[in-house]
C-alpha cells in the first residue's frame, strides 16, 4: 500500500533521509525505530508531503506522493499525529476531532462513523469533549491527537513518538487503545515511530532508522544491536 | 481652558478615526496571523480603497445617480481593490517569500508600498480628492450644541462594528473560520488534515486587503484624500496590532479606539503631540504587557 524506494530528503543542505525503502501492506502494524535525531520524524513529514524527497519514489496505492501537495493526504486515507500533538487549543477537544472530516467536507453520516470508532477507541475522550484542547493535559492531547488522526485517515495511520512523555499508567492506556483500534478496525495500517521499542513489542514488524538509513528488522521483539 | 465641547468633539472624531484604524489593523493583524507575513503595504489598500470609492462617488454624481449609489459603490471599491490588487500581489510576489527571512520580506513588502505609493499618483494625481455625498446626505446632529456629522457619528462606527461582529463570527462558528483559525495555528499540522494553505492564504490576503480597503472608502466619505494617508495609516495600525497583540480581533477593535481616542485628543489640545501619542499608547501598554493586550492562550506543551 504505502511504498518508498530509496528516497533521499534534506533539510537545509543535511541529509537528514538517506536511500530509504519501506513497504506497509494494508493491516500492518509498523514500528519505525530510532534514537533522536536519527530522522524518524522526517521520514514521517517525507510520507506526509512536509518534506520534499530529493530523490527516489513514493507512492501510496500505486498513486505518486512526491507530485502531490500534502493536504491530499488525508483524502487518500492518510492520518497524522505528530509528536507535540499540534492541537488547536481554542478548538474544543470534539472540535479537534472533527476538524479534519470538516475540511474534506464528508457527509455528516461518515463523520459520526469515523468519530464511533474514535469514540470506541479512546472512551475516555467522550467526557471531556466539551473541553477547550488548550486547558487538556499532554496525554489527554495525545489521545485527541491519535482520535484526530484517525478521523483524517481510515487507511494509514503516522504516529510520531505517541508515547513520548506519557506517564507509565497513560502509556500502558494509550498502548491498550492502539491495539483496541486493532481488533476494531483490521484493514487500517499503523507506522508507529519510536526510540524505544519495549513499547511496540505488539507490532507485527519493524524498521530501524539511523542517521537517516532506514533497514529492515523482522520484529521488534528482535534485539537490536546498533552499530 | 478646555471646554467640554472640544473634549467632546475630539472624543467624537477619535471614535471615526479609530473606527477606520481598526478595518487597516484588523485586516493586518488578520494577514500576519495567517501567512506569517509583515506586510507594510497595508496601508495602501487603505488609500486604494479611498481613491477608487472616490472616484466611483464622482462618476455617480458626473452621471446623475442617485448618491445614494455612493454607499454600495464603497463596498464595491473595497472588493474590487481586495481581489485585484490584493489578489495580484499575493499570487505574484508574496507566495515567493513566505518563510523566507523577515528582512527580505520587509524589503519586497516596503518595495511594494512605494510602487503603489507612486502609483497612486500617477492615477489620481496629488490634488486633494472629496466627496460629499455620503456626507451630505445624512445630514448632522446636534449634541451638546456641537453640531457633527451623522455619517462620522453613527455610519463609519457601525460598519467598524459590524465588520468586528461578522469577523468573529465567522473566525469561531463557521467552516472557513476553523480552518483560517487552524492555519494560524499551525500550518503543517493543518495541511495533514487537508488544508490547501495556499488557497487559503490567498483568500485570507484578499479578504483582509478588501477590510483595509473598505476602511479607506469609508474614510473618502469623511476626509479629503492626499497622498501620503496609506503610509500614516500602515505606521498607526502596526501601533494597534502592537499594542493588541496580533491575531486578537477584539484586541484590535480595543486598542485602535484607544489609539483612534488619544491621537484625536492631541490634535485638539497638544497638536505638537499628535504624531508621538499612539505610540506613547503603545510603549504604555508593551512596558506592562509586552506581548500585547490581549494575547494569546498557548496549547499545553505538557
Amino acid at each position: 500500500m504505502l511504498r518508498l524506494e530509496r528516497v533521499s530528503a534534506e533539510i537545509e543542505g543535511v541529509v537528514v533521509v538517506r536511500d530509504a525503502s519501506l513497504d506497509i501492506a494494508s493491516g500492518a502494524t509498523v514500528a519505525l525505530i530510532g534514537r533522536n535525531g536519527a530522522g524518524k520524524t522526517s521520514l514521517q513529514r517525507l510520507i506526509m508531503g512536509a518534506l520534499k524527497p530529493r530523490s527516489g519514489r513514493l507512492s501510496f496505492d500505486g498513486h505518486d506522493l512526491a507530485g502531490m501537495p500534502a493536504h491530499r493526504r488525508p483524502f487518500l486515507g492518510i492520518g497524522y499525529a505528530p509528536e507535540d500533538r499540534r492541537l488547536y487549543g481554542s478548538f474544543t477537544l470534539e472540535e479537534n476531532l472533527r476538524f479534519p472530516g470538516e475540511v474534506m467536507r464528508l457527509s455528516a453520516a461518515e463523520l459520526s462513523r469515523r468519530l464511533d470508532l474514535v469514540y470506541a477507541v479512546l472512551p475516555e475522550l467522550r467526557d471531556m469533549r466539551e473541553r477547550l484542547a488548550a486547558g487538556l493535559s499532554g496525554g489527554q492531547g495525545k489521545m485527541v491527537a491519535l482520535g484526530r488522526a484517525l478521523v483524517a485517515g481510515t487507511r494509514l495511520i503516522l504516529l510520531d513518538e505517541p508515547f513520548q512523555g506519557l506517564a507509565p499508567v497513560l502509556a500502558q492506556r494509550y498502548g491498550a487503545a492502539l491495539r483496541g483500534l486493532r481488533q476494531a478496525d483490521r484493514d487500517i495500517a499503523l507506522l508507529i515511530a519510536e526510540s524505544n521499542p519495549a513499547l511496540l513489542s505488539f507490532a507485527d514488524e519493524s524498521y530501524l532508522i539511523e542517521r537517516g538509513e532506514v533497514s529492515r528488522h523482522g520484529t521488534p521483539r528482535a534485539p537490536i544491536s546498533w552499530a | 481652558m478646555i471646554s467640554i465641547q472640544t473634549v467632546l468633539l475630539a472624543a467624537l472624531d477619535g471614535l471615526s478615526y479609530g473606527a477606520q484604524v481598526f478595518m487597516v489593523a484588523v485586516g493586518l493583524s488578520l494577514i500576519f496571523g495567517v501567512l506569517r507575513i509583515v506586510n507594510v503595504a497595508h496601508g495602501s489598500f487603505y488609500a486604494i480603497g479611498a481613491y477608487v470609492a472616490a472616484s466611483f462617488g464622482l462618476f455617480i454624481a458626473a452621471a446623475g445617480w442617485s448618491p445614494w449609489l455612493t454607499y454600495p459603490a464603497m463596498a464595491l471599491s473595497a472588493c474590487l481593490v481586495g481581489i485585484v490588487v490584493g489578489g495580484t500581489l499575493e499570487v505574484a510576489l508574496l507566495r515567493r517569500i513566505y518563510g523566507k527571512e523577515q528582512v527580505l520580506q520587509l524589503l519586497v513588502t516596503f518595495a511594494v508600498f512605494m510602487i503603489l505609493e507612486d502609483m497612486q499618483k500617477a492615477v489620481w494625481g496629488v490634488r486633494p480628492y472629496f466627496i460629499d455625498a455620503p456626507l451630505g446626505l445624512l445630514g448632522t446632529v446636534n449634541i451638546l450644541g456641537i453640531n457633527y456629522s451623522i455619517y462620522q457619528l453613527v455610519v463609519v462606527p457601525l460598519f467598524a462594528v459590524v465588520m468586528l461582529v461578522s469577523l468573529r463570527y465567522v473566525l469561531r462558528h463557521t467552516r472557513l473560520g476553523r480552518i483560517v483559525t487552524a492555519v494560524t495555528d499551525d500550518r503543517e499540522a493543518a495541511a495533514a488534515m487537508g488544508v490547501d494553505a495556499t488557497r487559503v492564504y490567498l483568500l485570507t490576503f484578499m479578504i483582509g486587503a478588501s477590510i483595509a480597503a473598505f476602511g479607506g472608502a469609508l474614510a473618502s466619505g469623511a476626509t479629503s484624500l492626499v497622498p501620503g494617508m496609506g503610509a500614516g495609516m500602515t505606521i498607526l495600525s502596526f501601533a494597534v496590532a502592537a499594542t493588541a497583540g496580533l491575531g486578537r480581533i477584539e484586541g484590535a477593535a480595543v486598542a485602535a479606539l484607544m489609539i483612534g481616542l488619544g491621537r484625536s485628543l492631541a490634535v485638539y489640545m497638544a497638536p505638537e503631540f499628535d504624531v508621538l501619542v499612539p505610540y506613547l499608547i503603545m510603549f504604555l501598554v508593551l512596558l506592562f504587557k509586552p506581548q500585547g493586550l490581549f494575547s494569546v492562550q498557548q496549547t499545553r506543551k505538557v
